[in-house]
């Protein structure tokens, strides 16, 4: 653990524990995966049930078809690997007959849904980095905080 | 205007209303935001159950003074 010029702990040493770049990295590949790097591999699992849960349903109700290029794709995007396997896959069906039918309230709400997915996503990832670098996370119990 | 009100609620509540979709997704963010908050599961789940209820009736109270500033003017 590092001191401020305050003599105050800030960062923890991460050159003995997981890498919070490389937890924030597996984060977004595999959401939950930075929790498991770090150690967490409960909250992990929880964490990759729930955004694959947000992106399922989203594409069920968007008929596979909610990744386009338009600005919901900014928040999809931190929806990580499973955004980038689902990309091809929803541009291939969108070019089918029938296309899509951007009046329909449930396509909208699949958008809605990925974009939420990818937005859990990037607080989770946010919150890995955070709990890999501050000593004082709200999260931690005092033990932690003491290692 | 009760009754209109009522009516209000009646559509908003109403199984064609793609509304419904709107608590799943509610509740799935409420657990993943309290589990970055919490370790505890009982305390991930009492503050997750306290956020969709917060949440979800302050967007009913929302939209019941959205729409009757619609109907008034």
């Amino acid at each position: 653990m590092t001191e401020s010029p305050l003599g105050t702990p800030v960062v923890n040493d991460i050159s003995s524990g997981p890498n919070p770049l490389a937890a924030l990295a597996l984060g977004w590949l595999i959401p939950g995966a930075g929790h498991v790097y770090a150690g967490q591999w409960r909250k992990g699992v929880f964490f990759f049930v729930m955004v694959m849960a947000l992106l399922a349903i989203g594409t069920y109700l968007g008929s596979g078809t909610v990744f386009q290029p338009s600005p919901w794709f900014f928040p999809q995007f931190f929806a990580g690997g499973p955004m980038l396997a689902l990309v091809p896959v929803s541009i291939h069906l969108a070019h089918a007959p029938g296309g899509i039918d951007w009046a329909d309230r449930l396509h909208e709400t699949g958008i809605l849904y990925t974009a939420v997915a990818g937005f859990m996503n990037a607080l989770i990832m946010m919150d890995v980095f955070l709990r890999l670098t501050l000593p004082t996370h709200p999260a931690k119990t005092t033990e932690e905080r003491a290692a | 205007m009760w009754t209109m009100v009522a009516t209000f609620f009646g559509h908003l509540v109403a199984a064609s209303n793609p509304l419904w979709w709107y608590y799943p997704l509610c509740a799935i963010v409420a657990l993943v935001y309290k589990a970055t908050k919490h370790d505890s599961p009982l305390k991930i789940l009492t503050s997750a159950i306290h956020f969709f209820v917060v949440v979800t009736l302050g967007m009913f109270a929302l939209a019941l003074a959205l729409y009757l500033i619609q109907v008034i003017f």
